[in-house]
């Protein structure tokens, strides 16, 4: 039995690592090249940077003859402030549709769910008429506003059904406590969900961090470039940076695995958690 | 300390009515149990006096002042539930203390009653712990001291036992019997435990379907059930109940009389308790044994007389009996309960006629 057990677990794990070689495969390649000469890059692009073909003038263009850290702290305003929003707005949200029946309650429940089937780049068109409308054109906030509105409907259904499984009565017991309904929300129920939120936090921010459709249609101007932007300066129409091109993606995978390993305790427990009822 | 007055009230949930016109006064100190099937409207009932759902129709109030338009921490009531309702994030000082807190009460008063609460339910030694720390009892401990800590004009409890194992259960019950003699407030609390019922109430209040069965102490529901539902609900084991036909004043079953009645002439429903019940030779009621169970101190037989009808009876743990055996019992005539068509209580009288 127990030798049985080995085998099926080491069966497990080999396909995991597999996957794991796999994903990590093309993310490696961008680290590893992005230390490599432009020669070295085309030459053996597999080869692990040695003392001869080592070069960080991808990095240092990258510093120094661009404006990348600009681009760096738009991404990051924009996938920050978009994530802070689509959190609070879907956990709020979600919370008073499961907590709180009152008329239209289904409808609205369907419609802000709605979304998640209606890819929102089919309304482009519509939504650079309205941002230029607006006169937000070239701003961060067009592209806040979007990523809002993109990350809102599969939040606000992870949320729901996450917010169904809080025991009304801790609910009830905080009312009894003299609680207002915000009180509730964020004393009582957010800490409860504190899993979930980080699950939806990840799940939202990739998207958007690597979003390269809205800033090019929305916020194309020099001041409000994104990172994915960005980078698109490094090819040209005949010539490509490679090393400049691959250092860029290397630091922008950086707050990406920041977020992930703050949250990644937390994430698997939100996983997890409709599986085994702990 | 404080009265509570229910009066007219009425709860629809759309078009389901789930309470209809509940009158009840609960007097200053005392222990009321709301007990009755599931979905009889009893819990309901409880969140209606707590305020976390608003009556369709009628008042409460409590120590004389109308109460169902304040919120809930307005009404002077502290709320105990059945999943005990901890916050996980809080110690346990920090859950007695909470609603104290938020209140914006001075922390030396904060300290003084959670130290008084924790006194009382021995909860000073694990004062730091979280609640998944804490074992069913020590939570559910924690829930009762959460709501002292309030000094509440009135108690709700709803089914606090329900989550607990049966030895912890037993004890838990002695435990809140203490509290209440010692604190002496006004409780209502919801079970659908008769047992719970029995033992802890000064009265008890049957719920069915949304309306009142009865109101009256432990011992009057037991010995004057009102109608067959209170009479099959109170007691353990169950009443029996037997299709017996009146003639002349005498209720009979298989042609033996068995009490008399002024009920009139026709079919009629008798009510015997199993411990009411006893082995007679000569008894009016035999039949033949299906199953016995023997428990040490006592035992029951389990009869199916001849035209079919069964029967628990409890006796004591000398007698023994193998399926199939004939078994012959007797019931004394002021124990029988006889109920007319609609299943209400019809008074009894002795078989013998000394009664008037």
């Amino acid at each position: 039995m127990i030798m049985r057990e080995r085998i099926s677990s080491a069966g497990i794990h080999a396909v995991l690592l597999a996957y794991s070689a796999l994903a990590l495969f093309p993310l490696a390649l961008i680290v590893i090249n992005s230390l490599k000469s432009k020669r070295a890059i085309f030459g053996s692009p597999l080869a692990i940077p040695d003392a001869e073909s080592f070069s960080a003038e991808g990095y240092a263009s990258v510093l120094t003859n661009s404006d990348f850290p600009l681009y760096f702290s738009n991404s990051l305003i924009v996938t920050g402030v978009s994530l802070v929003l689509i959190l609070l707005l879907g956990a709020m949200a979600a919370h008073a549709l499961s907590e709180y029946r009152f008329p239209g309650d289904a409808f609205i429940g369907i419609y802000l769910i709605l979304g998640i089937m209606v890819p929102i780049r089919l309304g482009t068109v519509a939504l650079l008429e309205l941002i230029v409308d607006m006169g937000l054109a070239n701003t961060l906030t067009a592209l806040i506003l979007v990523y809002t509105a993109q990350g809102l409907p599969i939040a606000i259904f992870i949320f729901t059904e996450f917010l169904r499984s809080v025991s009304r009565e801790i609910k009830d017991s905080a009312r009894i406590d003299g609680l207002s309904e915000y009180r509730i929300f964020f004393e009582v129920v957010v800490p409860l969900v504190r899993p979930v939120i980080a699950t939806v936090a990840v799940f939202s921010m990739i998207p958007i961090w690597n979003d390269l459709w809205f800033p090019l249609i929305l916020s194309p101007g020099e001041e409000t470039r994104t990172v994915t932007l960005g980078v698109q300066q490094f090819i040209g129409q005949y010539t490509v940076n490679w090393g400049a091109v691959l250092a860029a993606l290397s630091v922008a995978i950086l707050p990406v695995l920041v977020m992930y390993m703050i949250f990644s305790k937390q994430l698997i427990r939100g996983i997890t958690a409709g599986a085994v009822k702990g | 300390m404080a009265t509570l007055d229910l009066k007219g009230i009425r709860k629809s949930f759309g078009k389901l009515e789930v309470i209809r016109d509940i009158d009840l006064a609960v007097n200053d100190g005392e222990l009321v149990v709301f007990v009755g099937p599931s979905g009889c409207g009893k819990s309901t009932m409880l969140r209606m006096i707590a305020g976390l759902e608003t009556a369709t129709q009628g008042e409460i109030h409590i120590g004389g002042q109308r109460v169902d338009h304040l919120p809930p921490a307005d009404r002077g009531i502290a709320m105990v539930f059945q999943s005990y309702a901890l916050y996980p994030h809080k110690d346990v000082r920090g859950n007695l203390g909470f609603a104290l807190k938020h209140a914006k009460v001075d922390p030396a008063e904060i300290n003084r009653r959670v130290n008084i609460a924790s006194d009382i339910l021995g909860l000073s030694e694990m004062m730091e712990r979280k609640p998944r720390e804490l074992s069913g009892g020590q939570r559910q401990r924690v829930a009762i001291g959460r709501a002292i800590v309030r000094e509440p004009d009135v108690f709700l409890f709803d089914e606090p036992l329900s989550n607990l194992d049966a030895a912890l259960r037993v004890h838990m019950r002695v435990e809140i019997l203490k509290l209440h003699q010692r604190i002496g407030n006004t409780m209502i609390y919801v079970t659908h435990d008769q047992v719970e019922a029995m033992t802890l109430a000064d009265r008890i209040v049957v719920f069915r379907d949304g309306n009142i069965e009865q109101v009256g102490t432990p011992l009057e529901l037991y010995r004057q059930p009102a109608n067959a539902f209170v009479a099959g609900f109170i007691g353990s084991p169950a009443m029996n109940f037997l299709v017996a036909e009146v003639s002349g004043g005498q209720v009979r079953v298989a042609d033996r009389t068995l009490c008399t009645s002024s009920a009139p002439d026709g079919p009629a429903k008798l009510g015997l308790r199993p411990e009411h019940l006893e082995l007679d030779d000569n008894g009016p009621l035999e039949g033949k044994v299906s199953v016995f169970e023997h428990l040490g101190g006592e035992s029951f037989v389990h009869l199916t007389l001849a035209d079919e009808q069964t029967l628990v009876a409890k006796l004591d743990g000398a007698h023994e009996f193998v399926p199939g055996a004939t078994c012959r019992l007797a019931i004394a005539p002021e124990q029988c309960h006889v109920f007319d068509a609609d299943d209400q209580r019809i008074t009894t009288r002795a078989i013998s006629g000394e009664a008037a």
